[in-house]
Parts: C-alpha cells; structure tokens; sequence
C-alpha cells in the first residue's frame, strides 16, 4: 500500500450538488427561523420550535458538510460519548434550578433590561 | 519534521489502524473537547435564564436584522469551504485558492457585522456588566468571535501553504483541508445555535 | 524503515524536543519540583496549625511584613497557602507526574508505537505547561498575593479576592496543556498500536491512561468555560456567579446581580469529580504492572479490571454533586447522587480485589517497586473507605468541611496516587537511564514515606471526626478543638520527617542517574513491550516495528524454561 492510497482511503469524496441544495436548505430555514420568532408564539412554542429547526440546520451541516453521514464508526461512537457527557452536564443543572426556584422563588432576580428604550434606537 | 519518521507514526500499522487518519481523528476528539465547552456555555445560559424571572427578547435589545445578516453570511462560508475542499480533493490549485479565499474573506465580513453590533451597544453604555442577559451575550458571542479569528489563522495557513507545489505532493494535505473544513463547520453549527438563543427566542 | 536522524542540537534534544521519552522526563522532573513547591506551602501552613501565632522557624523572616509579620503568619498568606497547596498539587504536581510524565514515556512503548501521534502537539503541551505553572506560581508576588479562595474558588468569594484572575488565566492554559495531551494518547492509543496488539493485549496502564484521557478531554472543557466565565466576573464585572444583593463589607456590590453561585460549582465539580478519578486511574496501572512484574503470575481478572475501570470512567461523570450536598441544592438531588456515589464504589473495590487476588499464590520478590506497590493497597483503601461516610448525605452533614475530609482525599491521593508513582520512578528508572535506583537508599526512602504518611493523615481523620474545621486559620480558636490540637503537632512534625525522608530519594534520583549500577535491557523480566527496546530506548523506540504475540502478563506459564514470555517472543 502507498503512502498515496493510505491518506486517500478515508478522504470523503465531494458532491458538489449536494452541496448546493444543502446551502439553498440552510437559507430557507433561516428565514423559516426568523420568520417564526416574528410570530409572536408563547415562548415555550416558539422556543421548541426554534429548537427544532437549529437541530435541523446543524444536522445538514453535520451530516452533509461534515461528513458524518458515511463516516467511520469510531467517530460516531466518540461523538456520542461526547453527547452524552454533555446530557450529563446539563439534565441534572436543569432539575437543580427548577427545584432551587420553587422553594426560593425571590421576586425579582431578573436581569431586567429596560427593552422599551433601546427597542427603537436598535 | 514529519519525514525523519518511522512512516507508522504518521499511518500506523494495517491490522490495528482504525481506519481513520490521526489526523482527522484527532479533530474529531479536539471537536469533541468543543462540545463540551459550549455545553457547558449553553447549560450556563439556561441556568441563568431559568433562574430570572424575567429574560429581554432579542428583537427589543439586540439587532436582528445584522445578526440575520451574519448568518447568512457564515452559512455561506461553509459553502465555499466545503468547495475549496472538494477543489482540493481534485488538486485544482487556483479553485482551492479561491473558494479558500473566500471562505477568508466571508469570515472578515462576519467580524466586521459583529464590530458594528458591539460598537453600537458600548456606544449606547451597554456592556457584560449590563445584565446577566448581556453577560451571556456578550461572553458567548466573543468566546464564538475567537474560534471564527482561530479558523481564519487556520485557513490563511492553508492558503499560504497551498502556493508551494510541495504541499500538494503531500498526501497529508487533503487530511488538512478537510479538517480546517471540519472545525469551520462546527464554528457554523455553534452559530446555527447561538441566533436563535441569543436573539430570536 | 529508515532511522537515520541528523545530529540534534541541544535545543532541540533536550528543551523543544519532540521525542515523547525526553518530554516524559521533562514532565518528570517539572512535576516533581511542583511537588516539592506544594509540599513546602503546606510545611508553612503546618507550622500555623501546630503553632498558631508563633514566628515560622527560619523561613518566617524571609517573608515580606505584610505577608507575615515579625514571623507570624498573617491569615491572608495562610488562605494563599491553602489555595495554592491544593492547585498545585492537583494541577501542577499529580496529574502531570501520572498523565504526563509516566503516560508520554510508557504508553508509546508499551503499545509499540514509534512515537505520539502528533510529537509537536506534546511538546506544545508540556510548554503551556510549565509557562501555566510559572504564572501560577507568579502569582504571589501580585499586589494583594495569591489566589486565596481555596482550590475550589467558589464565589461570591473568589470574584472579591485578590490574586484570582492570575489563578483563572494559568488555569485556562493548563486545561489547554491537559486538553492538547489528552487528544494526542488517544489517538496515539487507537491507531499507533504495533501489529497484533489488540485492544486485549493492552497492558493495564495502557488502559489506565486511555480511560484518563477519555476523562480529560470532556471534563477538562466545562471547567475552562466556567474560568472563563469566572474571568468575565472578576475583569469585565458580569454577574454570572454573583446573586442579587449582594452586600460585601457593608457595601452594596455594584454589579448587576442575578447570577447563580452554584452554577460554579457545578462545573467546578463536574470536572473535579472526574480529576480524582484521573489522579487514581494511572497510578492504580502501575500498581497493576509493578504487581504482575512481582508475583510473576499473571493479574487475577485482567478483563474485570479494565471493565472496572471503564465502569468507573463513565460514574465519575455522574457523582460530582456528592461535593455539594450541604451547599443547598435540591434534596432529590442529592439522593440521586447519593446512589450513584454507592454505585461507583463497586468497580473500585472490583479492582482493588483483583490486585489483592493478584498476589494470592504468588513467589512475591521484594523489590522497592513492589513495596511500594503492596503499600499502595491498604494505603488506599483507607482512603476509599473513609470516603463512604463522606458519600452518604446523612453522615457528610456531620463530616463535610472538617479535617476528615482532609485526611480521607489525601489517604487517597497522597498515600495512594504519590506512593504508586513513586514506585513507578523505581520501576522505569532502569528503562530511563539504563541504570538502577540504589536499594538500600530505597528501603529507607519507602519505609520513612509510608510511616510518615499515615502519621499526618491518620490523626487527621481523628481530628475531624472530633469536629475540627478544617478552613481555620486558629485552629484553638474554637474550643472544641483543643482537646485534639495535640493531634495537629504530631501531623506537622511527621510532615518535616516526610520532608527529610525525601532527601534520600532526591539523592537515589540523580546519583542513579550517572552512577548507578548498570542494567540490562530487561533487568525485571518483564513481559510488556516497553521492556523490548533498548534503555533508554532511541529516538523512535524500536528497532523493527515489534510484533504482538500474546496478551501482556504471560508469567510463569508450564512447560516454560523462563518464568516470563514476553509479549514479542514468537514462541
């Protein structure tokens, strides 16, 4: 085996047709992303379903960009180990502040910013 | 230096060999090390966010339109990447050179939309210590600004390495682009969800 | 496969060098020296403890006035102290001695690769390194002095201390240094494996340091994001740590408030849980090698062991809250972790039964290695089961922030992790240097160590469980503490003959070095392939790129004229 053959054997092999429906995708669903925040939706509908749509943007770019649709098992498996760290991470915080919030509860911790006055010079 | 060595430090051997080049699994693990980082970023948001009782809209204090703009922007950027790198995959030199140049110059523009976003909220008075709402803003969208200035070093190398005919003998070289490739990409995907965390939800 | 190198200059041979062998004694010697550094912070506190309010004994006029007047430690210099005995021991001493000294000279050669996979990122990562550990050291001649929030820096606290924002920066380049090496052995792991080395012929240090460098690379991110966010408090004047409120001295802080200190540490313990587990992982591996070598019989249940291990790499990511189980988090919570605490329990008491089941049957040789391999398993048991009482929420209330906890996580780390990778040094010194460790100097050197050892950290176990805080500055200030002070001199003089009994060490290290007796290739008879190269090995290791045969601890199998096969003998 060549040095040639080695490097190339796990190189992707481009489509460059598919790169371009995927970049005509990402654009619509950016304005589709933009367009529901202008809906004015109750935020935990607006936030799921701006979640959804980032999910599916990064999964065009993962899948087709970065090549994981067809990549190797190893990198899969490294990534999933990765997400699920990251699970790890965030699923125990999210039960600690809600329960920190229903017992304290304090009236206003907000990080209040008066929108009203900047809203227009924006 | 790499040539001084056993070539099985650079391709190792065929029975134990996972299949996949150092060099991309290494990204892949640097990647990996990046999740967890923004994670952790993400997971602060939310905490923080949950703990108010109240979180400004993105539309009432930061500039949509500009950051829209920035999307589309670095959206594109991904494009022309994927581009240089499937020029690359064909040893087309001048095609490389411009989709790579590209891709360079679409990152400047993106931190050109992002001065003026952050030049207009300092002019106004606002900054990290602001809020908790900026202070997330503020430290996610620069610690984001710092990885896009670290892939434009990575691809200005590239760039600069693809002049002299010797890289492209190099079979390591395609591995290289594709890697910057990848960490572009995931720079993308951080952005993909930082728009709508930061100003549209 | 051409080996030919061209002459290197010393530069390149000894400081920037790229050869993973030179970096590992680099390594070696820096953490080593971290190590003397932290030990010596703690010998001053140690004088405070016993004697508090009299002048430090030769050292105390060295000081500047305001760090310690007329020779008495002030309590601001006593919290630098504390602060950074407990990083630098950590950060700058432990993880780099186990990870990057013993993992970047071994590991290579133990699989039978050439080199790291990527020989510039490791150097790149030994000198973030020691610049990160410079500035951290640095760090005392600041105005206002070192950090002195603990190693834990928890706000509101750290973000109003002076000393802090160096902390934080020569953290964030020592978690790069850690992210940078931990990348490079996993890929140096998966893909530079000789032939035939399958995952199941990996020594057990091999899988040691895999699973650490799993460990490494995603907890070490959470911890540098949450530096970050803890520099944009202290630099930028956020409030991603500091609630509303907040009133420091009788004046209002002027930050904007909102933020949530627990957030801190949750990612601070998010990395630090599984750190404990990447100061014990590697070190448990040489125990493991260094009892195989000795026993000359393989290790009992080779395979449990690295599942034990494995099983341990994925808990340490789920039991990092048993931490904070009196800092007002939820009760259900706190269960939660409670049960995964018990749970993780089991693989480690797995793999310290396979070690005791390892030397069952045996025809042990005493060797110093060994000694301080049989040190390591009761050493360290203390220190896992003082740690239950510490897991359960009940019986923590109770114990949390007194000297117990003190004694139990340096039963673990100190009479654990130091004492195995110091038997480490005695088993691959010959691998190093081509020479051996004098004996004698050994013998006195471990005995002194490990009786010192437990006499600091027994009483304080006693200490604590009389309820002595363990963040006094005066440790007679509170009543209840007198009855056991007499406990606290006898822990500070057994510090200074720890400290004496060093000296031989110190010594044995670079006497041996150019005078020792000389050793053959493998003067152990060992079986694993780091013992297959010439001592110390040339720049890229082997030879001929060696062939694996069969698994790693094949000793004394019948019908065999030696009582070892090495893992490249064909037959």
């Amino acid at each position: 085996m060549s040095k040639n053959d080695d490097a190339q054997r796990d190189e992707h092999r481009p489509d460059v047709g598919l790169y371009v429906k995927v970049f005509g995708a990402l654009m619509i669903l950016t304005i589709i992303t933009v367009a529901i925040s202008k809906l004015h939706l109750p935020r935990p509908q607006a936030i799921a379903l701006g979640l959804f749509v980032a999910l599916i943007k990064a999964g065009l770019v993962g899948a087709l960009f970065m090549h994981l649709w067809g990549e190797s098992k190893l990198i899969h498996r490294a990534l999933w180990i990765t997400v699920g760290g990251a699970a790890i991470l965030i699923l125990p915080l999210i039960d600690c502040v809600l329960v920190a919030n229903k017992i304290t509860s304090p009236p206003d911790v907000a990080s209040q910013h008066p929108s009203g006055e900047h809203a227009e010079e924006h | 230096m790499s040539q001084t060595y056993n070539p099985a430090a650079i391709m190792g051997n065929a029975d134990t060999h996972s299949g996949v080049t150092n060099a991309k699994l290494g990204v892949w693990l640097f990647l990996a090390s990046e999740i967890m980082l923004f994670a952790t970023l993400f997971t602060s948001y939310i905490v923080l966010r949950m703990g108010s009782t109240s979180w400004p809209w993105g539309w009432d204090v930061l500039n949509v339109p500009l950051a829209t703009l920035n999307t589309v922007i670095l959206i594109s950027s991904s494009v022309t990447i994927v581009m240089a790198y499937a020029k690359a995959y064909d040893k087309d030199k001048s095609g490389f050179q411009r989709w790579m140049a590209a891709t360079i110059l679409l990152s400047l523009g993106f931190l050109v939309v992002k001065a003026f976003e952050y030049g207009h909220e300092f002019a106004l008075g606002i900054g990290p210590h602001t809020s908790v709402f900026y202070a997330i803003y503020f430290t996610m969208t620069g610690l984001h600004g710092l990885h896009i200035l670290g892939g434009v070093a990575v691809n200005g190398g590239l760039l600069y390495m693809s002049a002299r005919e010797e890289h492209w003998r190099n079979p390591l070289f395609l591995g290289r682009v594709e890697g910057a490739g990848l960490y572009w990409h995931f720079v993308d995907i951080v952005w993909i969800f930082l728009f709508p965390a930061l100003y549209l939800l | 496969m051409a080996h030919g190198h061209p002459e290197l200059s010393f530069r390149e041979k000894y400081v920037f060098s790229v050869d993973h062998k030179v970096i590992g004694l680099q390594y070696l010697i820096t953490s080593f020296c971290f190590l003397l550094v932290g030990f010596g912070l703690m010998g001053l506190m140690r004088w405070q403890l016993a004697f508090p309010g009299t002048p430090i004994p030769l050292f105390g006029h060295l000081f500047p006035a305001d760090l310690a007047p007329n020779g008495v430690m002030s309590g601001e210099f006593y919290n630098a102290l504390g602060a950074m005995h407990g990083t630098i021991m950590v950060f700058l001493g432990v993880v780099p001695l186990a990870v990057g000294a013993y993992g970047n000279y071994v590991l290579p050669l133990q699989i039978g690769a050439p080199d790291m996979a990527f020989p510039r990122m490791n150097m790149m990562s030994y000198w973030l390194y020691l610049p990160g550990g410079v500035i951290m050291l640095a760090s005392f001649l600041m105005p206002g002095g070192a950090a002195q929030s603990g190693w834990t820096s928890y706000p509101p606290l750290s973000i109003i201390n002076p000393g802090q924002t160096v902390w934080l920066l020569s953290m964030v380049i020592l978690i790069t240094s850690s992210l940078l090496g931990a990348i490079n052995f996993l890929v140096t792991t998966i893909n530079m494996r000789a032939p035939g080395m399958s995952l199941w012929r990996m020594p057990v240090f091999v899988w040691a340091q895999f699973v650490t460098a799993i460990l490494l690379l995603l907890a070490f991110p959470p911890l540098e994001a949450a530096s970050v966010l803890q520099l944009m408090d202290r630099v930028f004047h956020t409030s991603f740590y500091m609630p509303k409120d907040l009133v420091i001295l009788g004046e209002a802080y002027k930050g904007s408030g909102g933020g949530q200190p627990l957030l801190w540490q949750h990612l601070f313990w998010f990395l630090a849980h599984p750190e404990v587990y990447v100061l014990v992982l590697p070190p448990m591996g040489i125990v493991a090698e260094i009892i195989a070598n000795n026993t000359r019989k393989p290790l009992h249940g080779y395979k449990t062991m690295v599942f034990s291990m494995i099983a341990i790499g994925v808990m340490s990511f789920m039991v990092w809250a048993h931490h904070m189980f009196i800092s007002g988090m939820s009760a259900s919570l706190g269960n939660f972790f409670l049960v995964t605490t018990m749970i993780i329990s089991v693989p480690s008491v797995a793999l310290m039964t396979c070690l005791v089941f390892s030397l069952k049957g045996g025809s042990i040789r005493y060797s110093v290695p060994m000694l301080f391999a049989l040190a390591f398993i009761p050493l360290f048991a203390v220190g896992g089961l003082t740690g239950l009482p510490l897991g359960l929420t009940v019986t923590d209330i109770y114990l949390h922030d007194t000297y117990y906890v003190i004694g139990h996580f340096h039963f673990v780390v100190v009479s654990g992790s130091i004492i195995a990778l110091m038997g480490g040094t005695y088993h691959w010194f010959p691998k190093w240097y081509g020479r051996k460790m004098n004996d004698s100097l050994g013998l006195v050197h471990f005995w002194g160590t490990t009786a010192t050892m437990v006499g600091i950290f027994l009483p304080m176990l006693f200490m604590g469980m009389a309820g002595a805080s363990r963040r006094l500055y005066d440790p007679t200030a509170q009543l209840h503490n007198l009855p056991v002070q007499g406990w606290n001199v006898v822990s500070t003089y057994s510090a200074y003959l720890l400290a004496l009994f060093q000296l031989p060490f110190i010594y044995n290290f670079f006497h041996s070095m150019w005078a020792g007796e000389k050793t053959p290739e493998n003067p152990w008879q060992a079986t694993t392939l780091e013992w297959a190269c010439p001592s110390p090995p040339p720049h890229g290791n082997f030879e001929k790129t060696p062939t694996v045969h069969r698994g790693p601890y094949e000793y004394s199998v019948p019908g065999r004229k030696t009582d070892f096969w090495m893992q490249t003998d064909k037959s």
